[in-house]
C-alpha cells in the first residue's frame, strides 16, 4: 500500500513536471540550440490568392543566432515570419512566459498546447501558441500572432533530422490582405470584361516547404550571409 | 517597279533628319529608364509588391533584365506612336508640300503602288524602331541586370513567370506591338493622303490616339459598346502574353481588330490618293 501511494505521488509529480509549460518550451529550445548552423535544399510550393507562381527550388542557409538566407535562381515567395523567427523568439527565455492550455491530438500524437506570451511591451509578437510533442520535444504546430503580420499557422513534419528539431516539411497558412490596384497602374487590357468579384477582406494562402539534403553543424562563414 | 520604288521611298525616309529623332529619342529614353532602375529600382519593386510584403517576402533577383524590358515596353508603347507618326504622317503629304508628287507620278507606277511602296517603307521603318527598342530593352537590359523570373502586376494580382518561359512571350509581344504601331503608321498615311502639308497628318494622328485613349479610359457605360472596337484599346494587347494562362482568344480578337483597322486605313489612303487632284 505504501509502495502504491509512493508510486502515485511520484508519478503525478513527474506528470506535473513534464507538463510544466516552461519546461516543455525549454526542452524544445535546447533541442533547437543544438543546431549551430545548417544548409538545406528546399522545394517551395506557394498557393497564395492573387499570386500565380510556379514551384521553386531554393537553398536555405542558417547560422546562430539569427542569420538566415534563402538562395534562389528564380523568385521564391516565403512567409515573412516563421522560418527562423520562432527559434529566435524562443531563444531568449527571459523575454516570454508560458502557460499550458491543455492538450490536443495531432494525428496520433497527444500534444501539449502551450501559449507563449512576450514580456516586453514593444514586441511585435502578440502571442505564440505551440503544439508540442512532449515525448520527442518537437513542435508539431505553431501559431504566431504579430502586430505587423497578422496570424501565421505552421504545421511541422519531422523525419531524419528530428533529433535537431528540423522538419522535412513545413506548411504555412497565412493571412493575405486583399489587394487591388487601379486599372491605370496595372494597365490590364482585358479588364473591361468584368470578372466576378471575389470576397473582400482577408484571405488565406498556403506555402509548403519541403526540405532535403540537410547539412547540420558543418560550419558556414558569416560572409555568406552578407553577400547578395 | 514596286520594289524599286519602295527602295527609293526607304532611302527618302533615311535621308530625312526627323527619321533619326525617333531612334535617338528611343535610345535616350531607354537609357534613362535603365539608369533610373539601376539607381533606384528597388523602390519600384516595393511599389509592386507592397500589398504583400507585410505577410510575404520575395527572394531572388526580382530586378532583372526581363522585368526591365517589360517596364520599358509598358512605358514607351504610349509614346512610340508619336515617333512613328512623325515619319509616316509625312510620306504622302510631304511630297505634296514639296511639290515632288507630280514628278513621282510620272513614273510608270500606279497610284496604288505608290501608296503600297510608301506603306512598305513605313513598315520597315517601324520594324527598325521596334527591333531597336527590343534590343535596348531586352538584350541591353539583360546584360546590365542579368536574367531571372518575371514579376508582372495585373489588376488581379501578381503573375510570376519562370525565366525559361519568357522569351517566346517577348517575341510574340513585340510582334503584336509592331502590329499596333503599324496601325498608327497606316492611320497617319491615310491622313497624309488627305493633306498637303506635313504637320496636319501627324497632329491629326496624335489627336485621334489621345481621343480614343481618353474614351477607352473613361469608365462610363455609354462607351462600353465602342471601346472594344477602338484600335487604342488593343494597342496594349502585347501585355496579355504575360498572363498565365495566356488569353489566346482575346489576343486573336485584338489582332483581327488591329488588322481590320490596317486594311481600312490603307484602303482609305488608296481611295483618296487615287482620286486626289495633284496640283503641285
Amino acid at each position: 500500500m505504501k509502495f502504491f501511494f509512493l508510486f502515485t505521488v511520484l508519478f503525478s509529480a513527474w506528470l506535473n513536471y513534464a507538463q510544466d509549460p516552461n519546461e516543455l518550451v525549454q526542452s524544445v529550445r535546447l533541442k533547437l540550440e543544438k543546431v549551430k548552423d545548417y544548409t538545406s535544399d528546399v522545394h517551395i510550393k506557394a498557393l497564395v490568392p492573387m499570386i500565380k507562381i510556379d514551384e521553386v527550388d531554393a537553398k536555405v542557409l542558417y547560422k546562430q543566432p539569427n542569420q538566415m538566407k534563402v538562395e534562389s535562381k528564380g523568385i521564391a515567395i516565403l512567409p515573412k515570419q516563421g522560418l527562423g523567427e520562432l527559434n529566435q523568439f524562443l531563444s531568449n527565455e527571459k523575454a516570454y512566459t508560458c502557460a499550458l492550455n491543455g492538450s490536443k491530438m495531432i494525428g496520433d500524437v497527444k500534444t501539449a498546447v502551450v501559449s507563449v506570451l512576450p514580456l516586453t511591451e514593444n514586441s511585435d509578437v502578440i502571442l505564440v501558441k505551440l503544439w508540442i510533442d512532449p515525448v520527442k520535444d518537437l513542435i508539431l504546430k505553431s501559431q504566431i500572432t504579430s502586430k505587423t503580420n497578422g496570424t501565421l499557422d505552421v504545421n511541422y513534419y519531422y523525419g531524419s533530422q528530428a533529433k535537431y528539431g528540423l522538419p522535412y516539411k513545413m506548411v504555412f497558412t497565412i493571412d493575405v490582405k486583399k489587394f487591388k490596384l487601379p486599372k491605370s497602374v496595372a494597365a490590364d487590357l482585358h479588364q473591361h470584361k468584368k470578372k466576378p468579384k471575389t470576397n473582400e477582406g482577408s484571405q488565406t494562402g498556403t506555402i509548403i516547404l519541403q526540405f532535403t539534403n540537410y547539412k547540420v553543424n558543418q560550419g558556414i562563414s558569416d560572409a555568406v550571409f552578407k553577400s547578395n | 517597279m514596286l520594289w524599286k520604288n519602295t527602295y527609293n521611298e526607304f532611302v527618302k525616309i533615311l535621308a530625312k533628319p526627323r527619321s533619326y529623332i525617333g531612334l535617338a529619342a528611343l535610345t535616350l529614353l531607354i537609357l534613362i529608364i535603365l539608369f533610373a532602375m539601376k539607381a533606384d529600382g528597388r523602390m519600384y519593386i516595393s511599389f509592386v509588391t507592397a500589398s504583400f510584403e507585410q505577410t510575404l517576402s520575395f527572394n531572388g533577383n526580382i530586378l532583372n533584365g526581363n522585368l526591365i524590358a517589360f517596364i520599358v515596353l509598358q512605358m514607351l508603347i504610349v509614346h512610340i506612336p508619336l515617333l512613328v507618326a512623325l515619319v509616316t504622317g509625312d510620306l504622302l503629304s510631304g511630297e505634296a508640300a514639296m511639290g515632288t508628287l507630280r514628278m513621282l507620278l510620272t513614273k510608270p507606277i500606279s497610284r496604288s503602288q505608290v501608296v503600297y511602296s510608301k506603306l512598305i517603307a513605313a513598315a520597315v521603318y517601324t520594324l527598325i524602331l521596334v527591333v531597336w527598342m527590343g534590343f535596348l530593352a531586352l538584350i541591353v537590359g539583360r546584360w546590365v541586370f542579368g536574367t531571372g523570373d518575371l514579376i508582372v502586376l495585373n489588376s488581379d494580382g501578381l503573375v510570376i513567370l519562370n525565366y525559361a518561359d519568357i522569351l517566346w512571350r517577348y517575341g510574340l509581344a513585340f510582334l503584336v506591338a509592331y502590329l499596333a504601331l503599324m496601325t498608327i503608321a497606316t492611320l497617319s498615311i491615310a491622313f497624309s493622303a488627305f493633306a498637303d502639308n506635313s504637320i496636319g497628318p501627324i497632329v491629326s494622328t496624335m489627336a485621334v490616339i489621345i481621343l480614343f485613349t481618353i474614351i477607352g479610359s473613361l469608365d462610363v457605360s455609354v462607351f462600353d459598346y465602342i471601346k472594344p472596337w477602338l484600335f487604342t484599346t488593343h494597342m496594349a494587347s502585347w501585355r496579355s502574353f504575360f498572363n498565365d494562362p495566356v488569353p489566346w482568344k482575346a489576343i486573336w480578337e485584338s489582332v483581327w481588330i488591329l488588322l481590320a483597322h490596317n486594311v481600312v486605313f490603307v484602303s482609305l489612303a488608296i481611295f483618296q490618293f487615287k482620286r486626289k487632284d495633284i496640283t503641285s
